[in-house]
C-alpha cells in the first residue's frame, strides 16, 4: 500500500472530473478546522485506488501487504498502460458530486441494471445543457443512484431522437456487484 | 612436417643468440646457405608492412570521428529505446504526493482543464445548433417560396380557364375533364361532334 505518484494523482482525478464538478476538491478536505484533523487520501494497492481516512490508513500499515484485502473505499482500478477505470464502488462519492445527471422511469431501471444502455424512452428527465460524450450519473426516479455512464448525444441532440435510440451509454451500474461479484473486490 | 616447422622457428633466434656451434641448430643453419640469405630479407620484410599498418592507424586516425547526433540516426533505431533510458544524475523511485497543498494544485489544474473541455464542447454544440437551424429555416423559406410559384401558376391557369369557359359556356364540361391548355378545347370539340 502506498500513495499515489502524481502522474497518477493526475490521471485519477481526470477521470472524476468527468463526472464530477468544482465541489471534486471537498474530497480532500480536511474532516475539521485542527491543526492535526483526520482527511480522506488515496492509498493505491494491488493496482486498486482506495479512497480511505488517514488515520484508518495508518492503521492498516500493521496488515502485511499480502493479507490486506481491501480498506476504505475502492474507486476503482490503475491499468497496466497507466490508466483509471472506475468500477461501481466508486459511485456513492461520484454521486455525491454530480455534475450531469439522468434519471431514468420505473421501466427503464431493469433494463440498465442488468447491463443495457439508456435509451431515449426509459429517460424521465436529464440535466440541461449537457454536452455530448460527457460523463452522467445515472437515478432512478427517487434519487436512487444507479450507476454512471456518458452520454451519448447533447441534450439538445437528445430530444429530436427517436424513442428507442440510446442517449447514454452505461459504463458501470449496481447490477455489477452481483454480475462481477469474484472480480469486483480482488483479482 | 614437424621438425621443419620447428626449425624454421628455431633458426631465427638460434642464428644470433646461441654461442655453441656444435649444437644441432648452428650447424644447420651453417650449411644452410640459402636459408641464410633469405633471413635479411623475412628480417627486412616485417617493417615494412608494420609501417604500413601504421601509416593505415595514423590515417584512420585523421579521419573525423562522427558523433551520433551528426549522423542523423533515428532516436528510435538504439539498443535502448528512447522512452525506456532514464535520465542520469536523478533520483531513483517515486514521488509520491500526499500532503494536502500539491493534491489541491493538481486538482485545481484538471479541473480548470475539464472545465475548458466542456465549455468548448457546448460552444461547439451551441454552434452547430445554430448552423442546423439556420438551415432548417433556409429549406423553409425556399419550401414557401416554391409553394407560392406552384399557387400563382394555379392561379393564373385557372383564370385562363375561366376565361376561355366564359368565351363558349357550352363545353364547359368538357374542358373541365381534360383540363389543360386552350388549345385543346377545340380538338375536344370535333371528338364530342364526332361522336354525336
Amino acid at each position: 500500500m502506498r500513495p499515489l505518484t502524481e502522474e497518477e494523482t493526475k490521471t485519477l482525478f481526470a477521470k472524476l472530473a468527468n463526472y464530477t464538478g468544482n465541489s471534486l476538491k471537498n474530497l480532500i478536505a480536511p474532516l475539521d478546522n485542527g491543526a492535526n484533523s483526520d482527511r480522506y487520501v488515496f492509498r493505491l494497492h494491488q493496482q486498486r485506488c482506495y479512497y480511505v481516512r488517514l488515520s484508518l490508513a495508518n492503521l492498516a500499515v500493521s496488515v502485511s501487504r499480502d493479507k490486506l484485502l481491501s480498506l476504505g473505499t475502492c474507486l476503482g482500478k490503475f491499468t497496466k498502460t497507466g490508466k483509471f477505470r472506475l468500477h461501481i464502488t466508486a459511485l456513492p462519492i461520484l454521486s455525491e458530486h454530480a455534475r450531469y445527471k439522468v434519471w431514468v422511469k420505473a421501466n427503464g431501471e431493469m433494463p440498465f441494471l442488468y447491463g443495457g444502455h439508456i435509451v431515449k424512452a426509459h429517460v424521465g428527465r436529464w440535466s440541461e445543457d449537457c454536452p455530448e460524450h460527457q460523463g452522467v450519473i445515472v437515478y432512478s426516479m427517487n434519487d436512487t443512484p444507479l450507476g454512471f455512464g456518458v452520454t451519448a448525444r447533447s441534450t439538445a441532440e437528445a430530444r429530436r431522437l427517436d424513442p428507442t435510440g440510446i442517449t447514454c451509454f452505461r459504463q458501470a451500474d449496481c447490477g455489477e456487484y452481483l454480475r462481477d461479484e469474484d472480480s469486483l473486490f480482488a483479482s | 612436417m614437424a621438425p621443419s616447422r620447428t626449425s624454421t622457428v628455431k633458426s631465427k633466434h638460434a642464428a644470433n643468440k646461441s654461442g655453441i656451434r656444435n649444437s644441432k641448430t648452428s650447424t644447420r643453419s651453417q650449411s644452410d646457405g640459402v636459408v641464410k640469405s633469405k633471413k635479411p630479407k623475412s628480417k627486412g620484410a616485417p617493417p615494412k608492412p608494420q609501417k604500413s599498418t601504421s601509416t593505415l592507424a595514423t590515417l584512420k586516425k585523421k579521419r573525423r570521428v562522427y558523433t551520433e547526433k551528426e549522423l542523423n540516426i533515428p532516436a528510435l533505431n538504439m539498443i535502448t529505446p528512447i522512452g525506456v533510458e532514464k535520465p542520469k544524475g536523478k533520483k531513483k523511485g517515486k514521488i509520491f504526493v500526499d500532503d494536502r497543498e500539491s493534491m489541491m494544485t493538481i486538482l485545481a489544474i484538471v479541473n480548470a482543464d475539464k472545465e475548458g473541455q466542456i465549455e468548448s464542447k457546448m460552444m461547439k454544440a451551441r454552434q452547430m445548433e445554430e448552423i442546423r437551424e439556420a438551415r432548417k429555416a433556409d429549406a423553409e423559406k425556399r419550401q414557401e417560396l416554391r409553394k407560392a410559384k406552384l399557387d400563382e401558376t394555379k392561379e393564373g391557369m385557372r383564370k385562363k380557364r375561366k376565361r376561355a369557359s366564359m368565351g363558349d359556356g357550352e363545353k364547359k364540361e368538357n374542358v373541365r375533364s381534360e383540363a389543360a391548355s386552350g388549345t385543346k378545347p377545340l380538338k375536344l370539340k370535333k371528338k364530342t361532334v364526332s361522336f354525336a
